[in-house]
C-alpha cells in the first residue's frame, strides 16, 4: 500500500494546477523511491514528467509498486477542499480503486477525508534518450512566463536564440514583430538566484509553439527558476524544480523548417 | 467495396490494432489519400437541402470541388500534409465487380425514374445517391484544384489504394487513408479511415496498424491476404458456406487457400474458375509507381489561380474562398511542427491495451531516479 504525508497542501495544489492544462488524466506510478508520472499531449507535440522523491514526504511508505490512474480535473477539485497550510496524507491500498486524501488543519482541529475514484488508463510510456544539451539557460520563471505571454500577441511561435551574451526571444505576425533579450548576468557572486545564467557549448536557435509554452508556464509558481535545455532540432526541455523533492519537466518538439 | 466484414474480423481478433483518434493527433503527419474514393464520397455526401448535388449557376456539379476544398483545408489546418492519389486503369480482375456496379447503377436509374413518377421523395433521394459516378471531368477538376492549393498529387498506374500503401510502406508518407480495407492487403503499415469525413459528423478517425492486425490474428502478411480473399474482395468470388468466422479459423489452421480447399466440407463449394492465385498476385505485386521516384512537394497556395478557378469559373462565393485560402496559408505553417514520437520511442516490452489493474508494472521505482532517462526503466522486474 501507499501512504505519503506531505506537510503542505499548497505544494500539491501548485503541482496539479501546473499540469492540468496539459494533461487530462494520467497514471501516477508510486514505488519505494517516490511518485512519478509521465504524459504526452494528444497531438504528441509536448510531454511532461513529474517526479516526487520519497524524501520529500514525511513519512513515505510504499511497499509495492502501484499505479494510480487519476483525472487531473477531479484531483484539482478535491484539492480545492484543502487549505494551503493543511497537511495532506495520500493513501491507497494495493488493489484499491480509490485514492484516499486526508487534509488536517495545522492546529489539528479539523480533519477531512476524501476518496477519489481511480481510472483505468492505458499509458504509453516512452523512453527519453540521454541527451547532452548544447545550451542550458537558467532564468526567472516569472520573467519567462511574462515573455511568453507578451510575445503571444505577436505570433503563434517564438524563436529562441541563445548565445554567450544572452538569450533572445522573438516573434512576428500580422501586428508586427517583437523581441526580448535577457542578458547574461556578469559576476556570479552578486547575482541573485533568478538572474539569467547561460552554460553553452555552441549557440542554439530553435522555434517553438507559444501555445505550449504558455501551458508550461503554469508551473512557474512552483519554482523561481526555470531551466531551459536545448540543442538544435531536438525537443527542448524545460525544468521546474519542486523544492528539493523533485521536479516537473516539459519537453516540446521544435518546429522544423522543411526543405522537401 | 474493399474486404467483406474485415473490420469485424479485426475487431474480434485484434482489437488493439484499432485506435480511434481525434484529427488533432495527426499534426505533422504525411498521409496518402485515395482521391477517387474521396471524390465519390463528396459526390454522395455533399448535397443541398433538396438532396441534389450542389451546382453553380450554370448547372455544373460542384459537390466534389467543395468537398475537396474544405475537407483538405480541415486537414491542413490540423497540421496534416495530405497527398492525393488518383486511380489509373482498373485492374482486369476488377471488371466483374465493375460490371456489377454498373448494373446496380442502371437498376438505380430505372428505380429513380419510377420514383420520380410516383413522387416518392425518399426513394428519389436514395436512388440519386446510387446513380453517382465519378467522371473524368470530376477527377480532372479536382486535380486542378489540388495543384492550385499546393497539395501534391500522384497518378497511380492502377489502383489508388495500392499506390497509397506503397507510399506508406516506403516511408514516403506515414499512413494511407482510404475507406477501402483492402489497403491493408496491399501492405500499408497504417490505415486511416474517416479522415476525409465532414467535421460535423464528429466521426473519430480509425487507425489500423497492420502489424497488430497480423499479431492478433496470428497470421503472416501472405496468410492475411488469403484470408481477405476468402472474406470477399472486389476481384473474385468466395467459397459458399464459409463466413468470416470460418474463414478466419480455416486460414489459421491451414495457412493457405490451397490447403483450405483440400480440407473443405461437402457443403462448402469453391466458385467456378476461382482465380484466387491471380488476386493474390495483385495484392502482393500490385502495379504501382516506384515510391522513390515519386516527388512529394507541398507549396503555398496559388491565390490568384484559386480565385479564378473557383470564383470566376465555378461561381463560388469570393469571401468564403478568400477565408479558405487564409486558413490554407496559416495551416501550412503549423505543418512544420515536429512531433515527439520521432525522438522518444515507446517503451518496448510493454503491451498496449492491457488493463492497469491486471498489470503490475515493473520497474517504477527506477523511474523516479535520474537514471530513468536512460530508457531502460521498464525492463527491470521486481
Amino acid at each position: 500500500m501507499l501512504e505519503a504525508r506531505l506537510p503542505q497542501a499548497a505544494l500539491l495544489k501548485k503541482i496539479v494546477e501546473a499540469l492540468k492544462e496539459m494533461v487530462n488524466e494520467s497514471n501516477f506510478d508510486c514505488g519505494d523511491s517516490g511518485i512519478s508520472m509521465q504524459a504526452m499531449d494528444s497531438a504528441h507535440i509536448a510531454m511532461c514528467s513529474l517526479l516526487l522523491r520519497s524524501e520529500g514526504f514525511e513519512p513515505y511508505r510504499c511497499d509495492r509498486v502501484i499505479s494510480l490512474g487519476l483525472s487531473f480535473s477531479s484531483l484539482s477539485k478535491v484539492l480545492k477542499c484543502a487549505g494551503n497550510d493543511d497537511v495532506v496524507t495520500l493513501k491507497a491500498e494495493d488493489d484499491a480503486d480509490t485514492l484516499g486524501l486526508m487534509f488536517e488543519s495545522p492546529k489539528e482541529e479539523r480533519v477531512s477525508q476524501f476518496d477519489l475514484k481511480l481510472m483505468d488508463i492505458d499509458s504509453d510510456h516512452v523512453s527519453i534518450p540521454d541527451q547532452e544539451y548544447d545550451c542550458t539557460v537558467h532564468l526567472s520563471s516569472a520573467e519567462f512566463a511574462r515573455i511568453c505571454r507578451d510575445l503571444s500577441t505577436f505570433g503563434a511561435s517564438v524563436v529562441l536564440d541563445a548565445t554567450k551574451e544572452g538569450i533572445k526571444f522573438s516573434a512576428s505576425g500580422e501586428l508586427g514583430r517583437g523581441g526580448i533579450l535577457l542578458k547574461q548576468q556578469g559576476s556570479v557572486d552578486d547575482s541573485s538566484p533568478t538572474s539569467t545564467r547561460i552554460e553553452m557549448r555552441e549557440p542554439v536557435s530553435v522555434t517553438l509553439s507559444l501555445k505550449y509554452l504558455n501551458i508550461f508556464t503554469k508551473a512557474a509558481p512552483l519554482s523561481e527558476v526555470v531551466t531551459i535545455n536545448m540543442s538544435s532540432e531536438i525537443p527542448v526541455l524545460f525544468q521546474f524544480s519542486i523544492g528539493d523533492i523533485g521536479h516537473i519537466r516539459f519537453y516540446l518538439a521544435p518546429q522544423i523548417q522543411e526543405d522537401d | 467495396m474493399g474486404i467483406h466484414s474485415l473490420t469485424k474480423v479485426i475487431g474480434d481478433n485484434a482489437a488493439s490494432a484499432l485506435k480511434s483518434n481525434d484529427i488533432k493527433t495527426y499534426v505533422g503527419r504525411k498521409v496518402a489519400i485515395d482521391a477517387s474514393m474521396s471524390i465519390y464520397q463528396f459526390l454522395i455526401a455533399v448535397r443541398g437541402q433538396d438532396g441534389q448535388n450542389l451546382t453553380n449557376e450554370a448547372g455544373e456539379t460542384t459537390s466534389h470541388l467543395i468537398g475537396m476544398f474544405y475537407r483538405t483545408i480541415r486537414m491542413v489546418e490540423n497540421g496534416i500534409k495530405p497527398v492525393y492519389v488518383f486511380d489509373g486503369k482498373p485492374p482486369l480482375l476488377k471488371s466483374g465487380e465493375l460490371a456489377k456496379r454498373l448494373d446496380r447503377r442502371v437498376e438505380a436509374e430505372k428505380n429513380l425514374e419510377a420514383a420520380k413518377e410516383a413522387g416518392d421523395t425518399e426513394l428519389i433521394d436514395k436512388m440519386t445517391r446510387r446513380t453517382v459516378r465519378v467522371s473524368k471531368e470530376h477527377n480532372e477538376e479536382c486535380k486542378r484544384l489540388l495543384e492550385l492549393m499546393g497539395i501534391p498529387i500522384v497518378n497511380a498506374p492502377c489502383e489508388a489504394e495500392a499506390q497509397c500503401a506503397a507510399l506508406a510502406k516506403s516511408g514516403k508518407v506515414w499512413a494511407a487513408a482510404s475507406e477501402d480495407m483492402d489497403t491493408l492487403c496491399f501492405g500499408t503499415p497504417i490505415l486511416l479511415r474517416h479522415l476525409t469525413f465532414s467535421e460535423a459528423r464528429k466521426m473519430p478517425i480509425d487507425e489500423f496498424h497492420l502489424d497488430k492486425v497480423l499479431d492478433g490474428l496470428g497470421l503472416s502478411q501472405d496468410e492475411f491476404i488469403d484470408l481477405c480473399i476468402m472474406l470477399g474482395c472486389d476481384y473474385t468470388g468466395t467459397i459458399k458456406g464459409v463466413g468470416p468466422k470460418t474463414a478466419t479459423s480455416l486460414i489459421q489452421k491451414h495457412k493457405t487457400i490451397e490447403q483450405v480447399i483440400k480440407n473443405l466440407k461437402e457443403s462448402q463449394t469453391v466458385p467456378e474458375e476461382w482465380n484466387y492465385a491471380e488476386v493474390r498476385k495483385l495484392f502482393t505485386h500490385p502495379e504501382v509507381l516506384d515510391p522513390s521516384e515519386v516527388d512529394l512537394k507541398w507549396s503555398p497556395p496559388n491565390e490568384e489561380g484559386l480565385r479564378q478557378f473557383l470564383v470566376d469559373e465555378k461561381g463560388f462565393n469570393e469571401d468564403r474562398i478568400a477565408k479558405g485560402i487564409e486558413k490554407l496559408k496559416k495551416g501550412a505553417k503549423t505543418a512544420t511542427q515536429g512531433r515527439l514520437d520521432s525522438f522518444f520511442k515507446p517503451m518496448s516490452g510493454k503491451s498496449n491495451g492491457t488493463k492497469r489493474k491486471a498489470d503490475k508494472k515493473p520497474g517504477t521505482s527506477d523511474s523516479t531516479s535520474k537514471k530513468a532517462k536512460s530508457g531502460s526503466k521498464r525492463t527491470k522486474t521486481k
